[in-house]
């Protein structure tokens, strides 16, 4: 069986995990470490009017306490902001301090106000109870509705607003709705998310005084974009001077891109006590602390012509971005959100504004999709609407709307400009799945059992493989957005990658050996791929927003180029020939029109014993480094339906059926996509059916832990129907588009679409997320209530 | 946590004295609630006292009741052959508790002991006229369960075992919170020669209680459609951010429901 | 959230509105409390030890009487640290009146409470319940204490 391109070959990685062999960064130790506990703020919003450390300080084991203060007077600056935007008014985004430790004020439950580093883990908890904060306590902004006339937040924040942003035409897309036949208007929320990886933050870092230099390692997906920001933005070292390592890493779900207070404080002490620094979150401080995902209200008017053709979308959304702007907080809710607006649907006019609000809860950012689930759910749930209002088959009028095949590229309202894609297929195919044409009758047998069944469908278009560098530039990003790799083949003809990319669960092993195998030939178990290490790895940008093999890969693939090349000069040599004729197949090269062949492995033994060699016109060695910045994003499309059942006396939603159709362009390995896809879908039904971020009146999480906050689990999904079209990437060698973010993307709204669909017999036309057993019980009752009336 | 001793007790007295010589000491049966508060640093115990080796463990059939000791863990209960033949309901019950790993280390008596209000073993002690046994006294289920996390358990007593009537009928339905997977609402029905008991946990303010409405109807007519009579009041209920008190009302009729036409 | 009760006492409102004043009265009606000492004419500061199944935390804070209007009433309300476990404040509305014999005194009362810290992202399934547990256990050990 092939091992390359397209074969489902099982992850190489996995032995290592399922044993429990995984090396992550609470499992690495050093001579004379100790451990940093960090004292946290009880209150949302507070001035601190003092802080006592002395008991602490004095406190068995303890080494050191530190406060706000001491991080002040050292010069260390907190972690920055990656993205800004515009304001409508032409102003810049509001980029408040983020201190490493509170500065005299806390504004989320959380808030790091001191630090306790003593010889092991308890010593330190222990000496934190003994710090005293005396606080002045401050109103909470706990509510996204009101936080605009709530408590100032920041000094010199107007209206509690980050940012208030805008992109498209808003004259013509009121212009539209005045004209319209019909306007379909919806208010939509999405709620708020709590990352949850299984592996919480850690950071260790040792200071080398020898050599004046760091070493850090720490849960990342981009070791070294977190050592760009340590070293230049918040300690003002030599970025040599910093090794970021970022070893196994359990899980991110965008939660782990930013760089953290935790890991900053780690290194800054490290030096100040010249031992090393470890700390990892236990449960409770991840619920609080890790960035929060999605968060947005938003209102959507949605233009019709006669014949029921879309001709313009308003969207107006509020976003709460939390206490803080964390570094991609502000691209989240604009770039990826606001253009992703027109979906795959063909829209003359669209016009969104978008406010990013401060509020005293956790900071909110990327978190799996990060922007396009939010802006495919009001899509969805309003193409959903608008169907229902005009009376048409769910599916069909999309259908109608859909951007025609023979329009590509097609340039949208909302500045992107879609390559390729033909959705059509993925909608027959999901609706073959489904058996959609036979839904009817399963819904009156449900209905003879007294359960109401539904079937909901979202066709979702996304834009992934992050990003081309100079459009992330000219709309308010401050990295580039290539990768890198570096491919090295030994001797023998074994081959180790070093990828700028990072695997925190994707699978890159595997994946990346599958691109080796096909172009060199070599079998998979002869390739080793390195990752996370800044000191190993070419410089990289890291993996979120589905860009490792978009990105990653085809920088791989470039590399593999440079090695092709490489090696037939050298094999030309061997074999006597001009470089020209010379072929390179399955590991071989031969000579066109003679019998002429050698190996690669012969071809890798000459690079490095260059006994017979072109050392006048080639290096000996075969290394090669690649990187790539991509022309365009990706643009992965699909259907997802999902099929319900309602139990009305409970409320309680059974998915009975899931058919899921996406076109991610080649598959490297298909079964690795299905898994992402499997994740993805379950994410989102997460966050439809059971996810919640709860915050009461003054600002306390009241879902800090399992007990109260629902994360999905086997028994809550159904058996899930995959299936793929494939319509190549058209401008990148492999054809690739992405698929990590997909299924979180496309599920909310096919499973609220389908609650809908189920309920709207009782007349229910609208549903909150998470749709818990009361929520839907009292969108019946309610509903019943208005017939008796 | 915070460091404590633990003592190892050979047989309840012993346990019982372990206590006395101990300022603010606790009894650890399963740990599953003890163990994660102790984790968190929300009690300070001076001492831990270990019951397992108090030889508390097994089912016994009593004839009219099973006798099961309270060291058991839900998965023995749920797995005991006598219990299934004698009260299938309670062997449902203790294999719905948690997941595999709290089945595994969840004792019975500490359960009781706890009285956590959405507790599922509560319900079936007090469905099921149940009487728990310490090592001075036997005491009803009627008077043992004192309201949320009180009993009438007093500091130098320990549970022993814990003895259920056999009914003529029983079932336990349970609407789990999806998060935590305890009992959102459940409800124990048990039917007896002379009457029924509905015992429901989850929903009380005051932890587990008797249903005395669903009770009568019941008794009188035991059917769905004499729980649909009965209007289930959302008075004394709890109300959380999973669900309020009047949702809790109509799963306490829903779950009764099924228990009934099961 | 708010909790509201009311009781009926056999006692001249007088004897009630001087008891709710008293804190040997507070100290035994307080449930847990341990310490509970006037540093002012409307200031107290106390410590209570708080036992939720197995959770047990000693909190240190303040009692206040505050909107006085005797006989007829006043809002006493308490906050503490309990350390690790977060802080948890609470007040009550405390209205006294005349029963319509004249003789006895209806007391009756409405609470607030809030917790913060670890309580609250641990425990918020109980605030309620407990909430309504503590201020009831304040007034009928208060008026057991009464009637003593």
């Amino acid at each position: 069986m092939s091992e390359g391109i397209g074969a489902s070959v099982k992850r190489k990685e996995d032995k290592k995990f399922l044993t429990g062999k995984g090396k992550y960064t609470d499992d690495i130790n050093r001579p004379g470490q100790v451990y940093a506990h960090f004292v946290r703020s009880d209150v949302a919003h507070a001035n601190i009017k003092s802080i006592n450390t002395k008991a602490a300080s004095q406190a068995a084991g303890v080494v050191a306490v530190y406060i706000g203060e001491d991080v002040a007077a050292d010069g260390i600056g907190g972690p920055i902001c990656g993205w800004v935007v515009p304001n409508r008014d032409g102003s810049a985004t509001h980029e408040p301090p983020h201190p490493l430790l509170a500065q005299g004020k806390v504004r989320f439950v959380g808030d790091a106000i001191a630090v306790v580093i003593a010889e092991s883990v308890e010593q330190a908890k222990s000496a934190s109870e003994l710090v005293e904060v005396d606080y002045e306590e401050l109103p909470a902004v706990a509510n996204l509705e009101t936080a605009s006339s709530g408590a100032e937040i920041h000094e010199g924040m107007k209206e509690n607003r980050y940012f208030d942003w805008e992109l498209g035409d808003e004259a013509a897309t009121d212009k539209a709705l005045q004209s319209a036949a019909k306007v379909v208007k919806l208010s939509v929320r999405n709620n708020r998310l709590i990352p949850n990886a299984m592996e919480p933050r850690s950071a260790l870092a040792e200071y080398d005084d020898l050599g004046g230099s760091y070493t850090l390692h720490t849960t990342s997906q981009n070791p070294h974009l977190a050592r760009l920001i340590l070293a230049a933005f918040m300690f003002q070292i030599p970025e040599s001077k910093l090794r970021v390592i970022a070893p196994d890493v359990g899980g991110g779900f965008g939660s782990k891109i930013y760089v953290y207070i935790e890991e900053a404080v780690c290194i800054w002490s490290s030096k100040k006590i010249n031992r090393p620094v470890k700390w990892t979150a236990d449960r409770t401080q991840s619920f609080l602390t890790d960035a929060h995902g999605r968060d947005h209200i938003n209102n959507v008017q949605l233009a019709l012509d006669e014949s029921n053709k879309i001709i313009g979308l308003r969207v107006d959304t509020v976003c709460n971005l939390g206490s803080y702007l964390s570094a991609f907080a502000v691209a989240v809710p604009t770039y990826l959100h606001g253009t992703l607006l027109s979906g795959l649907y063909d829209i003359p006019t669209i016009y969104t504004n978008v406010k990013g609000m401060a509020t005293t809860t956790a900071p909110v950012d990327a978190y799996r999709g990060a922007g396009r689930p939010e802006a495919t759910y009001l899509l969805e749930r309003t193409m959903d609407a608008a169907a229902r209002e005009v009376g048409m088959d769910q599916a069909e009028f999309r259908r109608l709307n859909f951007i025609p095949k023979d329009a590509f590229p097609y340039q949208t309202a909302v500045a992107l400009q879609y390559d390729t894609g033909d959705y059509e297929p993925n909608l027959d195919k999901a609706m073959e799945m489904i058996d959609y044409k036979s839904f009817e009758a399963r819904r009156s047998e449900a209905s003879k059992r007294g359960k109401y069944r539904g079937i909901g469908v979202s066709s979702y278009i996304e834009a992934c493989g992050l990003a081309p560098s100079a459009v992330a530039g000219a709309l308010g990003g401050r990295v580039g957005g290539w990768e890198s790799a570096s491919v090295r083949v030994d001797p023998t003809g074994t081959v180790t990658v070093f990828s700028g990319a990072h695997s925190h669960g994707q699978g890159h092993a595997t994946t990346f050996s599958q691109i080796v195998s096909e172009r060199l030939g070599i079998p998979n178990a002869n390739v080793e791929f390195v990752h996370g290490d800044s000191d190993k790895t070419p410089f990289g940008m890291g993996t979120y927003g589905s860009r490792s093999l978009a990105v990653g890969g085809v920088a791989l693939s470039k590399a593999l180029d440079k090695v092709v090349e490489k090696s037939k000069k050298i094999a030309a040599h061997l074999m006597e020939a001009s470089a020209e004729d010379v072929e390179f197949k399955d590991g071989k090269f031969t000579v066109a029109g003679t019998d002429k062949e050698t190996a690669f492995g012969d071809v890798a033994l000459a690079a490095y014993v260059p006994h017979n060699y072109p050392l006048e016109t080639l290096e000996p060695g075969l290394e090669e480094t690649a990187f790539y910045d991509p022309m365009n994003f990706t643009y992965p499309a699909g259907t997802h339906i999902a099929e319900v059942e309602v139990d009305p006396a409970t409320g309680v939603v059974e998915i009975v059926d899931w058919a899921a159709c996406d076109d991610f362009g080649n598959l490297i390995n298909p079964m690795i996509v299905e898994g992402q896809v499997h994740g993805g879908i379950a994410q989102g039904i997460g966050q439809a059916l059971l996810e919640n971020a709860h915050y009461d009146e003054n600002g306390q999480l009241l879902t800090a832990s399992y007990m109260d906050y629902c994360m999905p689990r086997a028994d809550d999904l159904p058996s899930f129907k995959v299936e793929c079209t494939n319509t190549p990437c058209t401008h990148n060698d492999l054809g690739v588009k992405g698929c990590g973010e997909a299924g979180a993307i496309a599920s909310p709204p096919a499973l609220i679409n389908a609650i809908i669909n189920a309920l709207s017999p009782l007349g229910v036309s609208d549903m909150s997320m998470p749709a818990t057993p009361e929520t839907v019980w009292r969108a019946i009752q309610n509903a019943q209530a208005r017939a008796a009336e | 946590m915070y460091s404590t001793k633990i003592v190892k007790a050979e047989n309840s007295s012993a346990a019982v004295q372990a206590i006395g010589s101990s300022k603010e000491g606790k009894i650890l049966a399963g740990g599953m609630t003890l163990i994660p508060t102790l984790k968190q640093r929300l009690a300070n115990p001076d001492c831990l006292i270990d019951i397992s080796s108090c030889g508390l463990e097994g089912v016994e059939d009593k004839g009219s009741s099973v006798r099961i000791g309270a060291m058991t863990k839900h998965a023995a209960v749920a797995e005991s052959s006598s219990v299934a033949k004698a009260i299938p309901a309670l062997a449902d019950l203790a294999g719905g508790i948690g997941d595999r790993q709290v089945r595994n280390r969840g004792t019975l008596g500490g359960s009781v002991a706890n009285n956590d209000p959405a507790a599922c073993y509560p319900s079936a002690v007090m469905a099921l006229d149940g009487t728990v046994h310490t090592n001075k006294r036997d005491i009803s289920a009627d008077d043992f369960f004192k309201g949320m996390f009180e009993t009438a358990l007093e500091e130098d007593e320990v549970i022993e075992s814990v003895s259920f009537k056999k009914p003529e009928k029983a079932c336990y339905m349970k609407f789990p919170n999806p998060a935590s997977r305890y009992a959102m609402v459940g409800v124990f029905v048990a039917k007896f020669s002379d009457g029924v008991r509905v015992a429901v946990t989850g929903a009380g303010e005051e932890g587990v209680f008797r249903h005395s409405d669903l009770e009568s109807a019941l008794s009188s007519n035991f059917s769905e459609e004499a729980v649909s009579g009965v209007e289930v009041s959302s008075d004394g209920l709890m109300s959380d951010i999973h669900a309020s008190a009047d949702y809790r009302a109509n799963l306490i009729g829903e779950m009764t429901k099924r228990a009934v036409s099961s | 959230m708010e909790i509201k009760e009311s009781y009926d006492l056999p006692l001249p409102i007088e004897t009630v509105w001087q008891a709710l004043n008293d804190e040997g009265f507070l100290k035994n009606s307080i449930p847990g409390c341990e310490k509970l000492e006037r540093i002012s004419p409307n200031e107290l500061s106390a410590e209570v030890k708080l036992k939720i199944g197995p959770m047990s935390t000693r909190f240190k804070g303040k009692v206040n009487l505050s909107d006085l209007n005797p006989p007829n009433g006043y809002t006493i309300s308490g906050s503490g640290t309990g350390g690790i476990a977060g802080a948890a404040s609470g007040s009550a509305k405390v209205f006294l009146s005349k029963m319509e014999d004249g003789e006895g005194t209806i007391l009756s009362y409405q609470v607030k409470a809030e917790v913060k810290g670890k309580i609250a992202q641990l425990g918020s399934r109980l605030i309620h319940s407990t909430a309504k547990k503590l201020a009831k256990k304040f007034f009928s050990n208060f008026v057991q204490e009464l009637s003593k």
